[in-house]
């Protein structure tokens, strides 16, 4: 890449930067009283968590979306096109079906949250390994089996519900499942914690990024330990998406766009560059939508609706227009 | 000649066993699932006249069991001429946006006539279901597939976007919970004077039948009927309307039903082959059983309470749509054609729908 | 380099059976044979692309699989038929990627001047801000031969390179591959369709059938009618051009 490519993406990726940190402070800042300190003080005090939130969830399906679609060699694909959320919300219910909603498990966020991404980690990398395996890496079969494990997965969840509690399942249902209403916003500590450390433990998998979207054989060519790198990474990105969904509920195709996005926008192969552009375009279009929800739809509609009628377009549009998919 | 009449006498035979088969297990789980349920019913208090049993029996049970019977003939029937008519196997109600698009004619009809009757909320479904149905088709055909699997994956995403604009629409106006009925569909609202729209699905059923034939020949590709002398375009939106009708019709009294238009067609061609006059009745049959298993589990598993079936086929129909794919996947689109080599012919067309593989 | 009873089988069939030699050093070996005898499954498997059953290939005195990834990359470097890069790269990207195992993502002064050897050596310099996508099927091969050059190995094993290009393009890869080996010293390993392209640019042939190595040698000791009628099952005629025994089969 020629340096000024490299310098125009930059000013591309300040941009974006600058348009988050102005929709973050309008999400802060409008429609607050700041004569009152009292209640500016609090309106911060509901609004910093949910942003924060807001950011990590970005970060992390932003920046696993990318990982994921460069490990498989295909942008159209996303963790959780694939059903790792729902996945997620079901081991979420299983543990409290199994452990009791009165159990130590169930009442403590973090300790709740502990559980489900060690147990997240185990049964996706069995499943999804079980599935690419068994498809032979076709990617329109994967996809298709992964839409429909979503709809396998939801099934049992609510079904969990039901038989929990018959009469009021549709209360448990939503303090079982985060959502934008009710961000998740306990955990935010122990996610960024998670987060780090997964960064950290796949700094020298994420250096390979790279060389990987040259396909399996030229990168065990340049000498690439394959199959450990790949396995590695979809590790980190499975907790990704555990952490997202932990947050903010499932939502679909938020990967998926900002993903294609960030590539459409740079046009590079630079993963240290896609990344941070993906996670940047998520962050915008969560907390500007959120804005948008919150002030001028006064909450009636909620954020995840939009993206999943816009992502389904996206995504149609992808499909339809690839010569290879 | 003489072995191979016999030999047409042997499928014959055999193909007759198997109707028979499915039709005597229909018959004794359908008497069998009259008396399940809360309240206990027993043919013996029936018989000797105990009205108040007897009208438990006529208001809910037996409706119960009529709206089963008609929903599962009508969904695998509408999945079976859709995958006909397209002639790609991935193809029914669910991954053809039908079921999303009745639900939000049914949304529709609550916004725009809030008084409305099941048969106004019947007549938007049937619009939009039939408008979604041709759009989603229209769109398929214009498009060169690389796979065959590709048109279930855009039907599910259109699906997925039409339900969007639904919910959308849903927290709008404030209907989320009006609405929740018909998205999980179940059959404990089924009641005498609440249901009989699903009826309508036996002379569609019926009329499918008569054009199974045409069916056949439109599915065989747009120059093979113009050969035969029959109508492409006219027979295809006649029969995509047919499915829709069907599908609309369900939907508006029990709610959403996914995979059984997908799955129970598969099943049965896999035995049967794909000549839709000799599985159009086993594939109904199969249908209604498949349906009706589901409910008496949805009924048994939280005694009194009970699950909406809905979550019984999510579960069981999404588990034996990937046993179909992963089997399709490893023996190829032949061996989904167990059935009599009469029917081989009809794996041939290589439409727009189904080029790609192995060509 | 020395392949030891090597042995493949997929789903209890056996593709590669038990097959033994050994590569000399600095010449060209073309491996040929009908389709499904088991050469690129060979080619796969001395490379560490595709894992053996049992047996041995031996490189430099050492098991293939006991050598570091990172380490082997630096000395054998395959072009294998499928490169579709999804990615939107240049050329010379694409060649600097060949530096990867030397220098990681961070390219040296030395890096770059490697890099613009092989782009030269390769008369790429006019594509060579060309995203890849955009190139000719034979300029593509080109830009990837640029980078096994980058990567500046001793041996160099390429999957069917002649495979989609026309004549003329065909013609100018099989140069290159001589030239690898002329100019450069490199010991070029390919698996070859066209016996006479084969015939033409090797020095060394060795014929596989049936997942068994048929004939290995010279091109004069293998390039004959009967060994040829044997291994293709269809009449051959052999002429003598150039010096090479090019083959007619009818």
């Amino acid at each position: 890449m020629n340096l000024t490519a490299v310098r125009s993406n930059r000013n591309k990726l300040m941009l974006l930067a600058v348009l988050v940190l102005l929709c973050a402070a309008a999400y802060l800042l409008v429609e607050v009283n700041l004569d009152s300190p009292k209640l500016f003080a609090y309106a911060m005090k509901i609004r910093t968590p949910k942003l924060i939130a807001m950011l990590i969830t970005a970060f992390a399906i932003g920046g696993a979306s990318l990982v994921f679609q460069s490990v498989i060699n295909n942008t159209i694909v996303t963790p959780c096109l694939l059903g790792m959320n729902s996945l997620y919300t079901l081991i979420h219910t299983a543990v409290v079906f199994f452990l009791g909603s009165g159990s130590i498990v169930a009442t403590h966020a973090n300790l709740s949250f502990a559980v489900d991404v060690l147990l997240m980690g185990i049964a996706a990398t069995i499943i999804y390994s079980w599935i690419f395996q068994k498809t032979n890496h076709n990617v329109l079969y994967v996809l298709l089996v992964g839409t429909v494990l979503t709809s396998f997965f939801g099934s049992i969840q609510t079904t969990l519900t039901r038989v929990m509690d018959p009469n009021e399942y549709d209360t448990l249902l939503s303090t079982l499942v985060a959502s934008f209403s009710n961000i998740n916003s306990e955990i935010i500590l122990l996610s960024v914690v998670l987060l780090g450390a997964i960064v950290w433990f796949l700094r020298k998998d994420l250096a390979l990024l790279d060389v990987l979207t040259l396909g399996k054989a030229q990168a065990i060519n340049l000498g690439v330990d394959y199959d450990r790198c790949i396995r590695r990474l979809l590790l980190g990105v499975t907790l990704c998406i555990a952490v997202a969904t932990a947050m903010v509920g499932p939502i679909s195709f938020l990967g998926l766009i900002i993903a294609n996005l960030s590539r459409q926008l740079l046009k590079t192969y630079r993963h240290s560059q896609l990344v941070l552009g993906s996670a940047l375009f998520g962050m915008l279009v969560l907390v500007g939508g959120q804005l948008i929800v919150e002030h001028v739809y006064t909450y009636a509609v909620p954020v995840s609706v939009f993206i999943t009628v816009g992502g389904g377009l996206y995504f149609l549009y992808l499909l339809l227009t690839r010569k290879k998919v | 000649m003489l072995t191979n009449s016999i030999h047409q006498e042997a499928i014959f035979i055999k193909g007759i066993r198997s109707t028979l088969i499915l039709a005597g297990a229909l018959m004794a789980l359908s008497v069998l699932s009259l008396f399940v349920g809360v309240i206990d019913l027993t043919p013996a208090a029936l018989f000797t006249g105990n009205l108040e049993q007897l009208s438990i029996f006529l208001t809910s049970r037996l409706p119960r069991l009529l709206a089963i019977l008609c929903t599962g003939i009508g969904m695998s029937v509408a999945g079976l001429i859709m995958q006909q008519l397209c002639s790609n196997k991935f193809v029914s109600p669910t991954t053809g946006a039908t079921i999303s698009s009745a639900q939000l004619g049914i949304l529709l009809a609550l916004l725009f006539m809030p008084q409305s009757t099941l048969w106004s909320r019947a007549i938007f479904a049937f619009a939009t279901a039939v408008g979604g149905t041709w759009i989603f088709v229209w769109f398929i055909q214009r498009i060169q597939f690389k796979d065959a699997v590709m048109v279930p994956l855009v039907g599910i995403m259109f699906g997925n976007v039409i339900g969007g604009i639904t919910s959308y629409l849903a927290y709008q106006y404030d209907m989320t919970q009006a609405l929740a009925s018909w998205l999980v569909g179940h059959f404990s609202l089924v009641l005498k004077g609440r249901y009989e729209i699903v009826w309508l699905t036996v002379p569609l059923v019926v009329l499918a039948f008569l054009f199974a034939n045409h069916f056949n020949i439109v599915g065989l590709g747009k120059d093979f009927s113009k050969n035969l002398g029959v109508p492409y375009n006219v027979v295809l939106f006649l029969g995509l309307t047919l499915a829709a009708m069907i599908t609309a019709s369900i939907v508006v009294v029990v709610g959403a039903i996914s995979y059984i238009g997908l799955i129970v067609p598969n099943v049965v061609a896999m035995f049967k082959g794909d000549n839709i006059r000799g599985t159009l009745v086993d594939t109904a049959l199969f249908g209604a059983l498949f349906v009706l298993v589901c409910d008496m589990i949805g009924r048994v598993v939280i005694f009194p309470y009970e699950l909406p079936i809905e979550l019984i086929v999510g579960i069981l129909g999404s588990l034996i749509f990937i046993g179909l794919l992963f089997y399709r996947l490893k023996h190829g689109r032949k061996a989904v054609r167990l059935g009599s080599p009469s029917s081989s012919s009809c794996s041939c067309p290589v439409s727009a729908l189904e080029g790609g593989e192995e060509a | 380099m020395r392949i030891h009873e090597l042995t493949k089988q997929y789903d209890g069939k056996t593709v590669v059976d038990a097959v033994s030699f050994s590569i000399p050093k600095g010449k060209v070996i073309s491996l040929i044979g009908p389709n499904g005898a088991g050469k690129s499954t060979v080619m796969g498997m001395i490379s560490r692309l595709i894992a053996h059953d049992s047996g041995l290939v031996e490189f430099e005195g050492k098991d293939i699989g006991k050598w570091k990834s990172k380490e082997l990359s630096k000395r054998l470097a395959i072009l294998t038929q499928s490169n579709n890069i999804q990615m939107k790269l240049t050329v010379r990207e694409l060649v600097s990627f060949g530096r990867f195992p030397y220098s990681g993502n961070r390219i040296t002064p030395e890096d770059s001047a490697i890099i613009d050897r092989a782009i030269a050596y390769m008369e790429l310099e006019a594509f060579q801000d060309r995203f890849i996508d955009e190139l000719s099927g034979g300029q593509r091969q080109r830009a990837m031969i640029a980078m096994v050059i980058a990567q500046d190995t001793e041996y160099v094993l390429l999957d069917e390179p002649t495979n989609n290009l026309d004549i003329y393009h065909a013609t100018n890869m099989m140069k290159i591959v001589r030239r690898l080996c002329d100019e450069l010293g490199k010991t070029v390993i390919l698996v070859l369709h066209e016996i006479n392209y084969a015939a033409f640019y090797s020095d060394y042939i060795c014929a596989f059938k049936n997942g068994s190595v048929a004939k290995f040698g010279t091109v004069e000791e293998v390039i004959t009618k009967e060994n040829l009628s044997d291994i293709y099952q269809v009449d051959f005629e052999i002429l003598n051009i150039a010096g090479k025994p090019l083959s007619i089969y009818y």
